[in-house]
């Protein structure tokens, strides 16, 4: 065959593929572009309680600088955020020691610890809004059988927000340890051989060598976490519905009130945009983070 | 104006309804739209279920089918928004609460009018005039009908005979002895929580609302908001107190669930919830013998009772309304709604509360005769008035139940949090 006759071979196979692949291409990009691109059109958008629709520019932005509850949800977004990532991110690595070390922990004891994440957050939700009741709840007898005075849990403004970082880092953290466990089954042996012979302590070991060989896994389940974090909504507003008062009223549950039980479709469109841009920074960061931290 | 707006407001209910007496067509034919199918959006509360129980009997009686899209109530409502807003025939008939969203929806245009179709589209066996006018009225909004109720409600006092009994207190009369109750039954029993009622932010306006009026406030007065007003304060103080010093820890997220559990558990003495939970109260049985039943004891301007109902409404985008109306027609009627009753579903019609079958089953327990004494009271003189007669009215149930909480809360003092309310629903009073 020539070299005109292979490369129009060539091209007409490229072609035949590109137009073969072409309607799920597009399938997917609209599924994934028209919402994005709705959400924009109406974050320029004013509804009214009514439903009635106008144009407003960029009056939802700065609407939004002016707002006390969106700074308010800002903050209670990002407390929360760091709060639960810290937590997770903690015992995360340390369930992840405890299963990789402890390799004859039998199959069934190794599941239950990895299994919370795996149940729906609304069940885990109405399971711990139950234990945290602060009249009927098991947690309050718990304490207090044990001489320790009771808590109002999620009913505190002051404790809402921890409570809140358990409830998701109960369910959460075993799916780090998960993350992490594969990041250590990884590692190269043959550096803790070295170890061992040079007499580092455990200890030693864990700092020097773990540690540093499994950041890019720990900020790979940080960046993972971090984008569920800030989207945070199903927990809450199953156990608080953003209270009491507004202490636990993140970005995602005040967006979905003012979309959806306020109807003003285009403010919250302009909430949750300005929380996706916060998102995708987030990644950004963390995603400059794991480059600094590969080996 | 004002006569005008009685004219509308009272008399054109009552009109509709007695006109739709005489026009009752006598070829009406059930069957008449054979083969279609409605799509239902129903919360799935104790109402829409025991509706559903008989849907096998409508598809049987009219030929359609019946879709059946049921949602918890916040995301019903969620649906039903996103549905409207695209102006998509996708839902039939809906369920609605005309003294929460009634103003909203109407003015947004998402009902259907159903005044004519009252008039012109009715079996004989209909009778829409035996339901409660209070009810028509509510859900009558610029002269159209936009839903027919589909049950009675309203929050109702339960407190526990046996440990009223225990601390030589009598059944109380006023909001006044209901305190004095409470700070006894603090000291009697220690066990107990002396009084629990609705603490979570936007559930607070359902209780709140009796209290106020009780009290003699209003909402609105002169165009403003006017819970700075002395009934105001005294309202959101005499509340916020009750459940502060004598209700449950927590009770800031308070709600149905939770306060019937707290109750039905044996650990309230007094609770102030709807009367939709009495099933969900008496459940097991061990507050059977042992429960009292009252409207909201009188406050200054005696008793005002909430009283609402959730109502069918067929959708303004529907291409079927006519078939939508076969299924509020039937689902609306005496028949269905005695079967309904029989479950527990306090009726809106007079005529079914009366019914020799459904008085034997009232008869059956003491406090199912309360329970229904309390109704009638609610049918009588209820005011379906939670939160503020605006178009607004969900974002007016938060900032009166964010002022409670403040004071719940010991945030603020009581001049502090109705001002901020006030500041807040001044605003939203002046949206159009």
């Amino acid at each position: 065959m020539s070299d005109t006759a292979a490369t129009f071979t060539q091209d007409r196979q490229k072609l035949e593929m590109a137009a073969l692949s072409a309607p799920a291409v597009l399938f997917t990009v609209a599924m994934i572009a028209f919402p994005v691109v709705y959400t924009i059109w109406l974050g320029f958008q004013t509804f009214t309680s009514t439903g009635k629709q106008s144009f407003a520019g960029l009056a939802n932005y700065s609407k939004l600088i002016s707002d006390v509850e969106f700074w308010h949800g800002l903050w209670i977004t990002i407390a929360l955020f760091v709060l639960s990532l810290a937590l997770q991110l903690v015992f995360g690595v340390w369930l992840a020691l405890v299963l990789f070390h402890a390799k004859r922990l039998p199959g069934i004891v190794r599941s239950l610890f990895i299994s919370p994440f795996m149940m729906p957050p609304v069940v885990a939700g109405m399971m711990w809004l139950v234990i945290l009741d602060p009249s009927l709840g098991a947690a309050n007898y718990i304490l207090q059988s044990l001489g320790l005075p009771p808590s109002d849990w999620l009913a505190s403004p002051t404790w809402v927000i921890p409570t809140v970082a358990l409830i998701d880092s109960w369910q959460w953290t075993p799916y780090v340890a998960l993350i992490v466990l594969g990041g250590l089954q990884s590692l190269p042996p043959s550096v803790y051989e070295a170890a061992q012979i040079d007499g580092a302590s455990p200890f030693k070991t864990f700092q020097r060598i773990t540690l540093p060989l499994l950041l890019p896994t720990i900020v790979t389940a940080a960046i993972l976490r971090s984008v569920d974090l800030l989207r945070f909504f199903d927990i809450i507003y199953i156990t608080t519905q953003g209270g009491p008062g507004n202490a636990s009223n993140t970005l995602n549950i005040y967006g979905f009130r003012v979309g959806f039980e306020f109807f003003n479709i285009g403010y919250a469109s302009a909430l949750m945009l300005t929380l996706t841009a916060i998102v995708f920074g987030a990644v950004l960061a963390f995603n400059r983070l794991r480059g600094a931290v590969a080996w | 104006m004002k006569a005008r707006m009685l004219a509308t407001h009272v008399a054109l209910p009552v009109l509709v309804i007695a006109a739709s007496a005489q026009a009752q067509a006598a070829d009406f034919d059930w069957m008449k739209f054979k083969g279609k199918t409605i799509t239902f959006l129903a919360n799935n509360n104790p109402v829409s279920q025991a509706l559903l129980t008989y849907k096998a009997d409508f598809e049987k009686l009219t030929g359609m089918t019946l879709k059946v899209d049921g949602y918890q109530e916040q995301q019903m409502r969620q649906r039903l928004v996103t549905v409207m807003n695209a102006n998509s025939d996708e839902v039939d008939v809906f369920m609605t609460l005309p003294s929460r969203e009634g103003e909203q929806f109407a003015a947004a245009g998402w009902y259907g009018d159903l005044t004519a179709m009252v008039k012109n589209e009715v079996a004989k066996e209909y009778d829409p005039s035996g339901l409660s006018q209070a009810l028509l009225k509510s859900a009558t909004f610029g002269g159209k009908l936009t839903s027919m109720p589909m049950n009675i409600e309203g929050p109702i006092f339960y407190y526990r005979t046996d440990i009223f009994k225990k601390c030589g207190l009598e059944a109380p009369k006023t909001i006044k002895d209901v305190e004095a109750a409470a700070e006894k039954i603090k000291t009697c029993d220690s066990t107990v929580t002396p009084f629990v009622s609705r603490g979570l932010k936007p559930a607070v306006a359902y209780t709140f609302s009796n209290m106020l009026h009780n009290i003699g406030g209003t909402y609105i007065a002169n165009g403003k908001s006017n819970l700075c007003s002395a009934k105001g304060k005294e309202a959101l103080d005499t509340y916020s107190r009750l459940l502060r010093d004598f209700g449950p820890p927590g009770v800031v997220n308070y709600s149905f669930q939770q306060i019937s559990a707290l109750y039905r558990s044996g650990r309230a003495a007094m609770a102030f919830e709807s009367s939709n939970e009495l099933r969900t109260v008496m459940d097991g049985g061990a507050r059977l013998k042992d429960t009292g039943l009252l409207p909201f004891p009188a406050g200054e301007a005696g008793q005002v009772p909430t009283t609402i109902g959730w109502g069918l409404a067929v959708s303004s985008h529907s291409k079927q309304p006519e078939a939508a109306w076969y299924f509020v027609q039937w689902a609306t009627s005496p028949e269905v709604q005695k079967k309904m009753a029989l479950q527990g579903i306090a009726p809106p019609r007079p005529s079914v509360a009366k019914d020799p079958e459904y008085r034997k089953w009232i008869d059956e327990e003491p406090v199912r005769k309360e329970w229904q004494a309390a109704l009638d009271v609610l049918a009588t003189k209820g005011s379906s008035e939670v939160g503020y007669p605006i178009v607004a009215n969900p974002e007016s149930r938060e900032f009166i139940g964010q002022a409670v909480q403040d004071l719940i809360l010991k945030q603020k003092p009581v001049d502090q949090a109705c001002a901020d309310a006030d500041k807040a629903l001044d605003a939203l009073i002046a949206q159009k």
